[in-house]
């Protein structure tokens, strides 16, 4: 029982986290950016969709959609830091990433009824609904309600990946592509590729918020420690996706993503059974990153070679 | 078309590396020539295009290109009207994109990037016949990852891409010393066909004497930042590999090896 519902949890967080990954997919896999903001952007986007809900009113879907702005400003002040301010990746990262934990601490005194900042905001003590509280979802009973939850995440996380495989098909898409691959040729076809790379932090930074909105609902809380970890989470979810699953023919690697991400969280919510004070999670979960990275290397070096074409090449 | 006016370039000022490349240099290329440099490693030749591409700034001196002063432009804008094919085959083409995707981009330059669909599937069978004519076999690769192509391939599909839309000037360092002679005989004379029914203005630098002394109507040796040996259009047509050579070993000689 016990085990069944951790699968569940595992699950509905994984399809959260899944909008993360699609996000650092397009940063890291499609601009070979390690974009370590996302740890700022993601209680950002949780935060922002809350104080959206709590004090403009502003329905829970909508609130999620436009937590999507919030990162995006986020990724773009990123993508300044490092294309005209000439900061390394890692840096102009870590730069908005220690920002932002200011910046969500002061939101959070927006949510408090005395002004105080908390690291905590329940949305029961406001009776605040978010996503997943209101009838459709309570008036059943809980069994069902898991999977009513369920269901609406797979179709908010599929609507997502199919929006960015279509944006991956047009011409703006393509010089994404061609700009974490080959920047010298963006600039031949009289592009500026600093542009591109702005861009896709911002987007990427998009998706990591309303993962973060998405999160802060299925937990009906704000908690500004969500954002520790993200990175890493974000990071394993898109290898296991790309080494495992992309290699499987028709698998698109949006969809290869989304299981990475799945098979990622049922891992760490697993480990939660073993560890159950939660000590060694961190731990644990670094452990976990590392035997992917191994794999992930053992993997490539097995398959080179005879890789299908689909795979394409990867420097 | 082309003017470069009294250039400094200076690398690494101010360090104990400190090398001070051009000084006070000058160039100019008219409208339709085809100029071929030569000269030993070092010389400056690369960073002579580096130069009127824009990859590169610049300590003094202006760059003109049809009689605008582009000192200022960034490399991206220049590239608009300047197109370039490098010596490795790599950099002119996105390995991870198939032939057909790289030609639909590169036939898209000059318009906006936008939302439009990249791929449009009825330009394909225009994008077929283009490379066919290349007699590589590459009309049945065309959803084949470029980056699986060999080099001469490669080196082809840069060629056929960076004058697939209108430009002034193309600019070649190199651009064949990566392929083995057979291939390399291929793309030259590709290019010299790509050259002549485009009416480009070109500037290639190359070791290969025989294909400087072969292709285009101006021949410049270069050493140590400097212009050492001119032959224009008619001069050119007298000269031979063998004199060059000769030239090219007495300037080695000169400087001690
Ligand atoms: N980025 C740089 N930093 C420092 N020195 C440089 C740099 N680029 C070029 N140089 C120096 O400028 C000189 C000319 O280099 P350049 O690349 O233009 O030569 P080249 O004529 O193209 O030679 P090759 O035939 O080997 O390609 C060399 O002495 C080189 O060391
Ligand atoms: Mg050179």
């Amino acid at each position: 029982m016990l085990f069944y519902a951790t699968t569940l949890d595992g699950l509905q967080m994984g399809l959260c986290f899944a909008v993360l990954a699609l996000g650092v997919y397009i940063s890291y896999s499609i601009l070979d950016f390690p974009d370590l903001s996302v740890d700022g952007t993601f209680p950002l986007g949780g935060v922002v969709c809350t104080i959206l809900m709590l004090k403009a009113g502003v329905p829970a879907i909508l609130a999620t959609a436009l937590s999507f702005f919030a990162g995006f400003m986020a990724g773009v002040v990123t993508g300044v830091l490092h294309v005209k301010l000439k900061v390394s990746n890692l840096l102009s990262g870590i730069i908005v990433m220690t920002a932002l934990l200011s910046v969500t601490l002061a939101l959070t005194k927006l949510l408090t009824r005395n002004g105080q900042t908390t690291s905590i905001f329940s949305y029961r003590s406001e009776s605040l609904d978010g996503l997943f509280g209101g009838k459709l979802f309570s008036s059943h009973g809980s069994g069902v309600k898991d999977y009513i939850v369920l269901g609406v995440l797979l179709v908010i996380v599929i609507a997502i990946k199919l929006l960015i495989d279509l944006f991956l098909k047009t011409k703006l898409g393509y010089m994404l592509k061609a700009t974490g691959d080959n920047e010298r040729l963006v600039v031949s076809l009289g592009k500026d590729p600093g542009m591109y790379k702005i861009l896709g932090l911002a987007v990427a930074n998009g998706f990591s918020a309303v993962s973060g909105a998405l999160y802060s609902h299925l937990f009906m809380q704000y908690d500004n420690t969500s954002g520790s970890g993200k990175v890493v989470l974000a990071l394993a979810s898109v290898i296991i996706g790309i080494t495992v699953f992309s290699r499987i023919r028709f698998i698109k690697d949006t969809t290869a993503v989304i299981f990475g991400a799945a098979v990622y969280s049922l891992c760490l919510n697993y480990l939660v059974l073993v560890d159950t004070n939660g000590i060694y999670l961190k731990l644990l979960n670094a452990v976990l990153f590392t035997l992917i990275l191994v794999f992930n290397d053992r993997m490539n070096a097995v398959i080179s070679g005879k890789t299908k074409m689909k795979r394409r090449v990867r420097r | 078309m082309i003017e470069l006016k009294n250039i400094y370039k200076v690398f690494n000022a101010g360090t104990v590396n400190e090398m001070r490349l051009f000084n006070g240099f000058s160039f100019d290329v008219k409208a339709g020539e085809f100029v071929s440099i030569v000269g030993s490693n070092g010389s400056g030749k690369t960073t002579l295009l580096n130069i009127i591409s824009g990859s590169i700034p610049i300590n003094g001196g202006s760059v003109y290109l049809n009689g605008m002063d582009i000192t200022e432009m960034s490399e991206h804008i220049r590239a608009r009207k300047i197109g370039r094919v490098f010596q490795d085959p790599s950099v002119g083409t996105v390995p991870s994109m198939t032939i057909l995707e790289n030609l639909s981009l590169a036939e898209n330059k000059g318009k906006p990037y936008s939302l439009g669909l990249a791929v449009n599937r009825r330009k394909c069978e225009m994008f077929r016949e283009t490379v066919l004519k290349l007699g590589l076999g590459l009309e049945d690769k065309m959803d084949i990852p470029v980056g699986l192509l060999s080099g001469g391939q490669r080196q082809a599909l840069s060629m056929i891409m960076s004058t697939m839309t209108p430009i002034d000037v193309l600019l070649l360092d190199e651009h064949t010393a990566a392929l083995d002679p057979r291939t390399a005989e291929t793309i030259m004379q590709l290019t010299d066909e790509i050259v002549k029914k485009n009416r480009l203005t070109v500037v290639m630098v190359t070791h290969n004497l025989r294909y400087a002394v072969e292709y285009g109507n101006r021949l410049i040796m270069m050493d140590k930042g400097q212009i050492v040996l001119h032959k224009n259009a008619e001069e050119k047509k007298e000269t031979s590999v063998d004199d060059i050579l000769h030239i090219f070993n007495d300037i080695s000689i000169e400087c001690g090896n």
